[in-house]
């Protein structure tokens, strides 16, 4: 084989053998630079998953405001139809991120005449070493009682309602998310009812699963404890659609739970999940976010 | 004969025969914007990786996705979460050649090809850098165009006026020398 010099050259210099030695030496900048350490980013896109909260709280500066609501049905022939059906329940809520880990936030609600107020903080988040994020969530919920039933005229701290949560949730990859939420709830009006215990354990269960790079299937099931014999309560259950466009998400859901507040709506399900009427409501949740502070951080 | 010559030839140029002229940062900073009537959106990444070997004018980059910083929160989470796919695609590499390149000269124009992979994608590009020597430093720095169709990230109909189809790109790294462990 001869070889003159241009062709010892040409190889050489030859662009396939560059190649190799930019590999080699990406790969040696490779050894040298740390791997992502970057904590697990959206488990859920938003702060709920479907009717309860999800592990997410808001960053720093960060205006939430959200519209909440069910419509469904009633199981008589007549038709009382004000507006696509027969009843409806809103609530209207803003919530702020005063830091990356704590969101406060306070809601009116319209159908139950309610106002509450929360606080969710942000304990843990996953990352490469810990497989779980964890929040704390509590609320307190003042509406207006049907004052009849009770055992003396009710005060203002009499119609407060308790809800608190640990929230624990876990991504186990780019598409699905599972949380699993204990809850405690405790009502202050029911220590005025012979018979009915004011407080309430459940547990909640809840998933989300990607099935475009915007739009997201969730459902979420809460079991409730609920150690009064005379009540009969439901799980709530809900099946929704998650879609996110821009600063704005929409949640799309049927569920069997008609309130809006974590106190009745875990606790207090009179009627089961099927498509009679009275037991299916329609849900429909609109969120938009306003940035506040232009920070341009990173996160840990 | 020349058959090992050229061989020992080979290798000893492909495994680089001397570390010992590599420079490195872990500083560098590359920015990305994207102007559209609608919004601008502006995102950089002050901990990006590099070496640089002049024996061989080569250079190598490394950035990690999560590390760009956005003015609005829920843009790098749409940035990492719905366009460049982070979880998957962590991290955006580029290896190129430095053409025309004079390590002695104080300040010069120089020529970069090389492979550019973004979000699964590798494409061949080339771009100008003005490179200063500072001392026993070299400072590299400009900018270039990328398209976002390259890269294969899909932009939905309804944000599509929200983001550039071109995305302008600057870079500035300060490379100090560096010794191999």
């Amino acid at each position: 084989m001869k070889l003159n010099r241009y062709t010892l050259a040409f190889l050489l210099l030859s662009p396939a053998f560059n190649m190799f030695g930019q590999q080699e030496l990406l790969d040696q900048l490779d050894a040298i630079a740390p791997d992502s350490t970057f904590t697990v980013q959206a488990t859920f896109k938003s702060t709920r998953i479907g009717i309860g909260h999800s592990v997410e709280t808001r960053r720093k500066g960060v205006l939430e405001v959200t519209a909440q609501n069910r419509f469904w049905n009633r199981p008589t022939e007549e038709t009382t139809q004000t507006f696509a059906a027969d009843k409806y329940n809103g609530r209207y809520e803003l919530a702020y991120g005063v830091t990356d880990q704590l969101t406060v936030g306070g809601a009116f609600g319209t159908g139950y005449t309610s106002i509450d107020l929360f606080a969710k903080y942000r304990l843990l988040y996953q990352k490469p070493k810990l497989p779980i994020s964890i929040s704390l969530f509590q609320n307190v919920v003042h509406r207006e009682k049907n004052p009849g039933i009770y055992s003396r005229e009710l005060n203002f701290s009499d119609e407060l309602a308790y809800t608190s949560q640990v929230l624990i949730a876990s991504k186990i990859n780019s598409n699905l998310s599972l949380q699993l939420s204990p809850t405690f709830i405790y009502r202050n009006a029911d220590k005025l009812i012979d018979g009915v215990d004011p407080s309430s354990f459940a547990l909640g269960f809840g998933a989300r699963y990607k099935i475009g790079r915007f739009v997201a299937l969730t459902s979420e099931y809460f079991l409730v404890d609920d150690p009064s014999e005379d009540i009969t309560t439901y799980g709530p259950f809900s099946l929704g659609v998650n879609w996110e466009i821009a600063d704005l998400m929409l949640q799309f859901k049927l569920t069997n739970a008609r309130n809006l507040v974590e106190d009745k709506f875990i606790a207090r399900t009179f009627n089961n999940f099927n498509f009679r009427n009275g037991n299916l409501h329609f849900g429909f949740q609109a969120t938009y976010l306003i940035h506040f502070k232009h920070s341009n951080r990173l996160e840990k | 004969m020349q058959k090992i010559t050229l061989i020992t030839l080979l290798l000893l140029t492909s495994l680089g025969w001397s570390q010992d002229n590599q420079y490195a940062t872990s500083q560098g900073s590359v920015s990305f914007f994207s102007y559209t009537p609608v919004e601008n959106i502006k995102a950089s990444n002050d901990l990006v990786y590099s070496l640089l070997d002049l024996d061989k004018n080569q250079i190598a980059v490394r950035m990690l996705m999560r590390a760009f910083t956005f003015e609005k929160a829920l843009m790098q989470q749409h940035f990492n979460e719905s366009y460049i796919e982070s979880d998957i695609f962590p991290k955006a590499t580029f290896a190129g050649v430095l053409e025309n390149f004079d390590a002695a000269a104080a300040q010069q124009t120089c020529l970069i090809s090389g492979t550019f992979s973004l979000h699964g994608e590798n494409q061949q590009i080339q771009f100008k850098s003005t490179v200063n020597k500072q001392g026993n430093s070299y400072v590299f720095s400009g900018d270039f165009q990328l398209q976002v169709a390259d890269y294969n990230i899909k932009i939905p109909v309804l944000l599509r006026p929200n983001i550039a189809k071109t995305v302008s790109v600057t870079f500035n790294f300060e490379f100090l020398p560096y010794e191999a462990e």
